[in-house]
């Protein structure tokens, strides 16, 4: 197999590696992706597994983790125990890699890697963890923006509901004077909603 | 170099009104709680942001890119970025001691009940010695059975040189006869509980959580081990504090005041409940409540003890960044070979700690100050006056739990006179 971006056309083995991570929606994604990069994913670890145990029988030659994950300190540690392990990538960077550490640090990535490592394979390794990081937190969002347009949709159409009930309008007429109201108070038709249904 | 004389650019405008600091969920993240909380980084004119991280490399890693402006930090951390130990160098300042105390040695209940059987007289002492426990390891060994377990929280942090400290003591080397790991405080009681380890030194809630779970018995505090030993601080980069002097010089005027206010004793309930919040440590606040106002169930007996140091945020010029004390955080690296001489270590300490900027500020709000920046440790059994500043501050005990006195003028009489350790290369050799 060819080093996974590296540019190049030596036969090598494929990197190893361990990902942590506790979202497996978001995991199982990124492990076809390494795979489809060159990347040999090893396993996918919990928080809460022995990581001492796992590092030293997998001994993988990269680790990718979730920044918001406290196991981060974990893997500090295992990093001091000897060249084996992988250390953290901040610690490699020079200038043309600390815009890389810094978008990495915000898309919630961290990444561990042993030094025989080419740092053209780091790179790319890093890039596709990025790009599966930010695409996952944009359909986080998108899909947190969905539901509560359809909860604001649902209590508008109570509030209506509430109002056809008590003045005995037609959908329309308790439509019209919903929009009307919440126009002359400033208030949107959901935050208007709230307060007839409260 | 950083210059002696605190930079005259901090009575300027502020450099910048919108600051992201960075806080772990614990209960000595409280001065930047409190700052923001009650509105003492607004009254400087400053709308903080506190950034809850998972962990301490998070916080050191974001703080040196550039993604927060600062960070509470654990006491060794500034000055180990500024060496490069256990980390990317990068120089780091600390202007500003958060908090003294606040950490204890928890173990197992079966460790624990090993240790009285083994060694009653010596587990009827107090503090607590390690022993018991070195008995034990020589027993285990003998028999050929794997070494015990602890956890601590970081590779540069109080808490591996508060149990290595500890430890030693009793003749136990914490490199070959004990296994020192790191886990997030947060799942020590759980790990504890399940035996994939046998102890742990961590700060609080977590001592209380694994004792009133009755998961383990706490056999020490920090409080015991150096009374009144520093624990967290402020830091920023050097960079940034060079940018931003004034900016600098209003946090430390809303932490000055934060740390007033909480070491109010009437006002520690209050700050139990705010930390207690989801966007903070996040534990129900009777756990955090009790070691606030100084009553620590340590699980060896029924008794609450009274220990109203336990922690501390601003009495005994707790806040006043001491050279000595980042001098002896860079002997504990020495002495544990996370650096291998003297050679860079008092020019680091000199340019990581600030107390020129911390005076500055504490000046301007009328506040007394030493005039040192160094001063020894281990000669005061009693409450004293420190003379040496504009009018006399009260300082508190500051015992070391073997009863040694650490001289920061004389570090390699200090470290050569501890049989356990790496021995350290002396400067220049």
């Amino acid at each position: 197999m060819h080093g996974a971006g590296a540019g190049s056309q030596e036969v090598q083995m494929a990197a190893r590696i361990l990902l942590i991570d506790t979202k497996p929606s978001r995991s199982h994604h990124l492990e076809e992706a390494l795979s489809a990069a060159g990347f040999q994913v090893l396993a996918t670890v919990d928080e809460q597994d022995d990581l001492y145990a796992r590092m030293t029988e997998l001994a993988p030659d990269a680790v990718i983790v979730d920044a918001d994950l406290p196991s981060r300190d974990t893997l500090e540690h295992l990093a001091q125990l000897g060249r084996r392990f992988p250390k953290p990538i901040v610690m490699l960077s020079e200038d043309e890699d600390a815009e890389t550490s810094l978008e990495a640090a915000r898309a919630g990535v961290s990444a561990y890697v042993v030094d025989t490592l080419a740092p053209a394979t780091v790179r790319s390794l890093v890039n596709v963890a990025i790009s599966h990081f930010q695409a996952h937190s944009q359909l986080r969002t998108e899909i947190s923006r969905i539901q509560q347009s359809l909860e604001q949709r649902k209590a508008i159409d109570r509030a209506k509901c509430l109002l056809m009930e008590r003045q005995g309008i037609g959908e329309e007429a308790a439509y019209g004077r919903l929009r009307k109201m919440a126009m002359d108070r400033r208030l949107s038709l959901y935050e208007l909603a709230c307060e007839l249904l409260e | 170099m950083a210059t002696e004389q605190a930079n005259p650019d901090a009575n300027g405008p502020l450099e910048t009104r919108e600051l992201r600091l960075g806080i772990i969920p614990l209960t000595d993240c409280a001065p930047l709680v409190v700052a923001r909380e009650l509105g003492f980084f607004a009254e400087q004119g400053l709308d903080v942001t506190l950034s809850r991280e998972a962990s301490w490399a998070n916080i050191r890693d974001k703080v040196q890119l550039g993604a927060l402006d600062g960070a509470q930090m654990l006491g060794p951390m500034p000055l180990a970025g500024s060496l490069g130990v256990a980390g990317p160098r990068k120089p780091m300042v600390t202007a500003f001691n958060l908090s003294l105390n606040g950490n204890a040695i928890t173990v197992s209940r079966r460790l624990h009940e090993r240790m009285c059987r083994r060694d009653p007289r010596a587990m009827a002492q107090r503090p607590v010695t390690a022993e018991a426990l070195r008995q034990i390891i020589e027993t285990d060994r003998l028999a050929g059975a794997p070494p015990l377990t602890f956890a601590m929280v970081f590779p540069v942090s109080n808490h591996n040189y508060q149990l290595r400290y500890w430890l030693a003591s009793a003749g136990i080397d914490p490199d070959r006869d004990v296994r020192i790991i790191v886990i997030p405080p947060q799942f020590v009681a759980s790990n504890l509980e399940c035996g994939r380890i046998d102890g742990f030194c961590v700060g609080e809630p977590w001592n209380s959580y694994a004792v009133s779970r009755g998961i383990g018995c706490s056999l020490i505090t920090s409080y015991e081990i150096w009374n009144n030993g520093p624990e967290k601080v402020f830091a920023v980069t050097e960079e940034w504090a060079a940018r931003h002097p004034a900016t600098h010089r209003a946090v430390l005027l809303a932490l000055l005041r934060a740390c007033r206010w909480l070491d109010e004793p009437d006002n520690r309930r209050t700050a139990a409940r705010l930390l207690a919040r989801p966007e903070y440590v996040g534990v129900p606040e009777s756990v955090l409540t009790p070691t606030l106002v100084g009553r620590f169930r340590d699980g060896l007996d029924n008794t609450v003890r009274y220990l109203p140091d336990f922690m501390v945020f601003s009495r005994y010029g707790a806040n006043f960044p001491w050279r000595s004390h980042g001098l002896w955080f860079g002997l504990q690296m020495m002495r544990w070979g996370q650096i291998g001489d003297y050679s860079e270590l008092e020019g680091a300490v000199q340019r990581t700690y600030r107390p020129d900027i911390y005076r500055d500020a504490a000046e301007a709000a009328g506040l007394s100050v030493p005039e040192k920046d160094w001063k020894t440790e281990g000669l005061h059994a009693q409450e004293w006056l420190l003379k040496a500043a504009r009018y006399p501050i009260r300082m508190a005990t500051d015992r070391f739990f073997d009863g040694r006195a650490y001289d920061p003028a004389d570090p390699h009489r200090y470290l050569g006179g501890f049989r356990i350790g790496r021995r350290p290369r002396r400067a220049g050799g």
